[in-house]
């Protein structure tokens, strides 16, 4: 139903490829799952394939793209592909352009010729497939990021095209969620639909696929069925983090004295309450990860620790110091927070005064060697120079820690620090919070993987409903 | 956190109007208000619109924008303290008790009046484009200016600058606590605090205009520049409508009357 023939394309103003020589088909019924690291073409790829760098984009193209056996440039315009093709991009937020959820997929539907009967009908199936019939009145800004990318994905679905594009319409799901998801895909594929599918981990996805294809600069590293393509080492630890030999064998001393500590802590952003009772200590050098579904707690907890919220009742210390007092610029001292969009904080013209910023907000002495030495401990040392915003995802995520890491916090916490990251990128992330775990940091990292949790982390916190409903601690054997 | 411009669902007096009448209406009041130059009528049109706002539940996200209205006041009055000296003195924007430059930049009756009159312009044109806002479905008002033909650019524009406004809220406080985390502190004094914007603003409009491609491309792909709409769940004139036209022709009809006769402006 897609057919590429020796595809390369370059973006305006440059000579480098973004993808190169690609040659594929998709055929209808047929999932293709597209992987690699951040920036080795994925989406560009998504993009020559619905057809939409020949049609909006300059720059260099050359080869052939053909849609339902059409050659793409026959096509009068996108709206005119778009009958045919139903596109998702990566990031939900800039594809909700309505005020609610309702007016978001009837925007996709009006425009098509539809009776108002059949534009009524079509709404409400695809609000009912999505599970998105409770939520149709909301504003986006009310929505979660999973719910966001469920409408987006209705927006998609709702004109019923026989070929899907998506470009990680996972992302921000949690476990039960993306579980959903795979379910109506699968239906969707065994109605004869064709899938070509970008995402980052395999194993959310794996009954769904038929072909892989992992990009490596632009080109096609490796291409096959999963049997096959998951023989060769390197495509497979792209495609499932591979954690072996992770774990250290380091542990918080026992003894100590906790760092974080709170007691009976509760907080409520106005209605229902958010954190409820949480009693915790974590104790100097301990690797901990806080997991649990979307709207749990995590994030609303790891920020008590900053000062970025106070608690309701209860009380947190850090270090030493009351953090339902003391002043964030304190508390910065002792705790490090990554949050989980590393573009929430780049505002400055290199990599090296990114990293200055928070060693002269602390005045911390020796700036040079406290930035070099944070930037050598995420490995990019000889980015010093770049433009923050032109590095790849895994690189800006990398740059996010040393940003907070040049402060000299004794505490790290991240919270989801592998969104958007392959197997390779996500295990180049643990491994350098082991090092910095052996190097006497304490590590919290908040995420909604559990492999991640099970395989990496010395502790597992789990959350739910602003509870701790388990807190455990793992064997080293078990990695 | 309070949302700025955002439909507010109800079943008041203003959401049961047709868009149609609500824009005669900001025309309406506009018109007089850009007229008269009288305190009296002023203070009366903002009154009418409060209480419009109570009878419509709507009080409440009124009386939160004049906050902002009143803080704009304030730079009203100094520029025209500074550039108006007309009419009787009444004191000095610089005690006369400061050495050398006491006594300076007088403050006269012409000033305040003029400032007075602007700031009630001003409350009033928010107040009331506000309250079309906040009582009107987004749909409904894409649905009205189609009609108006506008061009269907030009409405996105104006649905999306809507959509985004409480988006940017939250993504600055995201922002904002982001930067706080890394020792990030709001400078001191003037230059300080103009300094301590770019860690906030830098990141907000960079991450705005990176999302400024793939919204141009899903309104493409919407179709919303090449085809014509599926016309379904459009408002009709109800009878709310038919009572408050006649009845905003008259209201205009007496002040047309008045401002001709005994020069209310």
């Amino acid at each position: 139903m897609i057919t590429l023939e020796t595809v390369s394309y370059a973006y305006p103003r440059t000579d480098r490829e973004a993808v190169a020589g690609i040659s594929l088909s998709l055929k209808g019924g047929e999932c293709i799952l597209v992987s690699g690291h951040s920036g080795s073409g994925k989406t560009t790829l998504c993009l020559a394939a619905a057809g939409i760098l020949e049609h909006e984009y300059g720059g260099k193209k050359s080869g052939r793209v053909t849609v339902d056996g059409k050659d793409v440039r026959e096509y009068r315009d996108l709206s005119d592909i778009s009958s045919r093709v139903g596109i998702l991009f990566d990031d939900p937020d800039s594809q909700l352009l309505f005020t609610t959820v309702e007016e978001e997929i009837l925007s996709a539907l009006e425009r098509r010729g539809f009776s108002p009967e059949e534009v009524e009908e079509r709404l409400a199936r695809v609000l009912v497939v999505t599970g998105l019939t409770g939520l149709k009145d909301r504003p986006p800004h009310a929505l979660s990021g999973g719910q966001k990318q469920r409408v987006v994905l209705a927006t998609t679905l709702a004109l019923s095209t026989d070929i899907l594009i998506l470009d990680e319409p996972t992302s921000e799901l949690d476990e039960e969620g993306t579980g959903s998801i795979v379910r109506l895909l699968s239906d969707l594929k065994a109605q004869g639909k064709a899938i070509l599918l970008v995402e980052q981990n395999y194993s959310k996805m794996a009954g769904l696929v038929d072909r892989i294809i992992i990009m490596e600069n632009g080109r096609i590293r490796t291409e096959g069925p999963p049997g096959t393509v998951l023989q060769d080492e390197v495509a497979r630890r792209t495609l499932i983090p591979d954690f072996t030999g992770i774990r250290n064998g380091m542990r918080g001393g026992n003894g100590n004295s906790p760092i974080i500590r709170t007691e009976a802590l509760s907080f409520s952003y106005g209605e229902g309450e958010a954190l409820s009772g949480i009693d915790l200590s974590i104790v100097p050098g301990e690797f901990v990860a806080i997991v649990g579904e979307n709207g749990s707690g995590k994030t609303t907890l790891v920020k008590h620790f900053i000062g970025l919220l106070r608690p309701g009742k209860g009380t947190v210390m850090v270090d030493g110091k009351d953090a339902a007092t003391a002043p964030i610029a304190k508390l910065a001292h002792s705790v490090g927070l990554v949050f989980q969009n590393p573009d929430h904080m780049f505002f400055a013209d290199s990599v090296f005064e990114e990293v200055a910023f928070g060693v002269d907000n602390l005045g911390i002495p020796d700036r040079e060697k406290a930035v070099m030495d944070a930037l050598a401990a995420v490995r990019l040392t000889a980015a010093r120079e770049l433009y923050p915003r032109w590095l790849s995802r895994g690189e800006r995520q990398r740059l996010a820690i040393a940003c907070v890491l040049a402060m000299q916090p004794p505490v790290l916490v991240l919270d989801e620090p592998t969104t958007g990251l392959d197997g390779a990128e996500s295990r180049e992330i643990i491994g350098i919070l082991k090092q910095l775990q052996e190097n006497g940091h304490t590590i919290i990292i908040v995420t909604h993987s559990r492999e991640i949790a099970d395989r990496c982390a010395d502790r597992v916190i789990r959350m739910e409903a602003g509870k701790i409903i388990s807190d455990a601690r793992m064997e080293a054997l078990h990695g | 956190m309070a949302e700025i411009l955002q439909y507010v669902p109800g079943n008041g007096i203003f959401h049961r109007l047709h868009p149609v009448t609500k824009i005669l209406f900001i025309i309406l009041v506009s018109v007089v208000t850009i007229i008269t130059t009288s305190i009296a009528v002023l203070i009366g049109i903002l009154l009418l619109l409060f209480l419009l706002a109570f009878a419509g539940h709507l009080l409440r996200p009124v009386i939160q924008q004049m906050v902002l209205i009143l803080l704009m006041s304030i730079v009203i009055y100094l520029i025209t303290i500074l550039t108006i000296s007309e009419g009787t003195v009444i004191g000095y924007l610089v005690p006369s008790f400061v050495p050398v430059i006491g006594g300076s930049i007088p403050v006269t009756v012409g000033a305040l009046t003029v400032g007075t009159v602007l700031t009630l312009r001003f409350a009033i044109l928010i107040s009331a484009f506000q309250l079309f806002v906040i009582s009107t479905q987004p749909r409904d008002l894409v649905h009205t200016m189609e009609r108006a033909r506008i061009p269907a650019e030009y409405t996105l524009m104006f649905v999306i600058a809507l959509r985004f406004i409480p988006t940017l809220q939250i993504e600055g406080k995201r922002i904002h606590e982001a930067q706080l985390a890394r020792g990030y502190h709001p400078g001191d004094g003037f230059i300080g605090r103009i300094r301590s914007v770019a860690p906030v603003m830098v990141p907000l409009v960079s991450n705005s205009l990176s999302r400024a491609t793939i919204l141009g491309l899903t309104i493409d792909l919407r179709g919303y520049r090449s085809r014509a709409r599926t016309r379904l769940r459009e408002r009709t004139l109800g009878i709310a409508d038919k009572v408050a036209i006649p009845l905003m022709g008259i209201a205009g009809a007496a002040f047309a009357y008045g401002f001709l006769t005994f020069s209310l402006g």
